[in-house]
């Protein structure tokens, strides 16, 4: 049973979010917001593990490359360009698709495996589960690639919670794609229910479960306001208050601190881990 | 000459937009630029008139003519993302996770697979009171490439020469990666907008590490501060080991989120129109003297 969170905008409590969850089930941790990973400063696993995700990527032989520039032209990303005779690769843009390789004519090109990212695992004494954490080179653009080899080490079987990356793109795509249930994490603002309607778009086209819970929510009447004449109403909501805002800055875990969000996270997410 | 400032800030929701919307209404003639294109919110706090809609396409995605497929399978092994499947008519099918390489219609031998245009979106020219802002909606899943970021740039830079406009100011995305650096490359000085809590610190350092790659000069402003002076010193620690100057500060005042819920900026409110304004004589006189 994977359970994926996410929002569309940042800022939401995705993080927050995803780590009560995490502590109230005892589950197992993905942070997959590989560029700007933060749920280590709540879980504050014992670090014990760290692993490189690596990529291929094209080296070039200067004893076979002529030059002919061939490669830099049909590389759709834009990776190859060519000084005098010389082809240099941006690592950065390289999907490692392998093309360069096949449509050079000298046989020039080999390929290793380059680093993108690590994987940094350990225990967590809050939520009692193995904690682990995406991080991709800074700068680096193949962040959707480093979540999809995490996902590709979640064991399906267990409870596993995955916190996802803000935006609606292909990265949101990949961290929703294994998820058993989704929770959106919506910031009753005009902001945040633009960004998770569009979240919601996506959820609902690959027609996963779901379930809405709204977040630093403030005036009854505007939070009622944006769920009217909505089949999906929230779940659970929980308040904008200063308490909270303070635990959570300083990393604690809200549902550790707080028992009614213990007992509301409790309450509407514990029917869907026992349904058929 | 046109001078540009991004705002930024690693961590979402650290307050980019509301700075950016209340920086943009403070100023003279402006070409304001929405760079988070997959979650795009500066034209609900900007009144605009749309002026012009432009269909984006984003990468080339595989197609297979079934006409002249043989069924083969050349193209299976040719793939490195797991995008192409057979099914058990032996018909080729690519499904969604195609990254548009082209490595599959190099190798098939019958020429039966092309590179075909996909619709990722649309970007908008719309009028703001004291100039434009530019913006673009990607269709929900598609490739965030940082194509379209520089798309709406460079039209928000033709439109800026055009009109003579000294400002474009860039509203840009969360996080440290590849549309970040869209964001920023040829910028003259990036606003930091960093919150007071562990994360907005952690993502600060991500992205303070980004700026310097590209030796861009920063500010930081520090957003819903107030509950934490440990929080706060390590993030002027953090400023300085990257030369960040620290221009503003912004309490944690929920009057703030309150206004924006009737699409009020900070400029609308008299107890931060200041600090704004100031804010703002920093950035523009640091831009002046060099």
């Amino acid at each position: 049973m994977i359970i994926s969170v996410v929002s569309g905008k940042g800022g939401a409590g995705k993080t927050t979010l995803a780590a009560s969850i995490a502590q109230v089930f005892s589950a197992e941790f993905y942070d997959l917001d590989v560029d700007a990973p933060n749920a280590e400063y709540f879980l504050q696993p014992e670090f014990s593990k760290k692993v490189p995700v690596t990529q291929p990527v094209p080296v070039f032989s200067a004893e076979l490359c002529d030059g002919c520039g061939i490669c830099t032209k049909e590389c759709r990303f834009h990776a190859l360009y060519k000084i005098l005779n010389t082809v240099y690769l941006t690592e950065p843009l390289c999907h490692g698709c392998g093309l360069c390789k096949m449509v050079c004519p000298q046989q020039a090109i080999s390929y290793h495996d380059s680093t993108v990212g690590d994987i940094r695992s350990g225990y967590s004494q809050r939520t009692k589960n193995m904690v682990h954490i995406g991080d991709l080179i800074v700068g680096s653009t193949r962040g959707t690639y480093l979540i999809s080899e995490m996902v590709k080490k979640i064991d399906a079987d267990k409870l596993s919670v995955i916190d996802g990356p803000p935006g609606n793109s292909c990265a949101a795509v990949a961290a929703i794609k294994p998820a058993d249930l989704v929770v959106l994490v919506v910031e009753p603002t005009p902001f945040g229910f633009h960004d998770m309607q569009q979240t919601e778009q996506i959820v609902q086209q690959m027609g996963k479960n779901y379930l809405i819970i709204a977040n630093k929510a403030m005036r009854t009447a505007d939070v009622d306001h944006y769920f009217q004449n909505r089949t999906k109403q929230a779940a659970l909501t929980i308040a904008l208050e200063n308490r909270y805002h303070k635990a959570n800055l300083q990393g604690e875990i809200l549902s550790q601190q707080f028992s009614e969000i213990h007992a509301g996270l409790h309450q509407v997410i514990n029917p869907e881990l026992i349904r058929p | 000459m046109t001078r540009q400032i991004a705002i930024l800030s690693g961590k979402g929701g650290a307050g980019k937009t509301s700075i950016t919307a209340s920086i943009i209404k403070m100023m003279g003639s402006v070409v304001a630029v929405d760079a988070d294109v997959n979650a795009s919110n500066l034209p609900i706090l900007l009144p605009h008139v749309q002026q012009s809609t432009t269909a984006y396409y984003g990468m080339n995605i595989a197609q297979v003519d079934h006409d002249q497929c043989t069924g083969c399978g050349a193209c299976l092994s040719a793939c490195q993302f797991d995008a192409i499947s057979q099914n058990e008519e032996g018909r080729i099918l690519i499904d969604s996770d195609c990254e548009g390489c082209a490595a599959c219609a190099f190798v098939c031998p019958e020429n039966a697979i092309n590179m075909a245009e996909r619709k990722g979106g649309d970007w908008y020219v719309s009028s703001i009171d004291n100039g434009y802002l530019i913006h673009a909606d990607l269709i929900p899943g598609e490739d965030n490439s940082g194509k379209l970021i520089t798309k709406v740039r460079s039209e928000a830079s033709t439109i800026a020469k055009e009109k003579d406009i000294a400002y474009i100011v860039i509203d840009g995305p969360p996080g440290t990666s590849c549309q970040a650096i869209s964001s920023i490359t040829g910028v003259d000085v990036v606003l930091a907008v960093v919150e007071e809590s562990l994360s907005g610190l952690s993502d600060y350092r991500r992205l303070a590490e980004l700026i310097e790659k590209f030796s861009i000069p920063h500010f930081v402003l520090l957003n819903k501060a107030g509950f934490s002076a440990e929080v706060e010193d390590k993030i002027v620690a953090a400023a300085a080991e990257f030369s960040g100057k620290i221009i503003g500060q912004i309490p944690f005042d929920q009057d703030i989120p309150r206004a924006l819920q009737s699409l009020q900026s900070l400029a609308d409110m008299d107890e931060y129109k200041k600090t704004i304004t100031e804010l703002l004589e920093q950035i523009t006189s640091s831009l002046t003297k060099t």
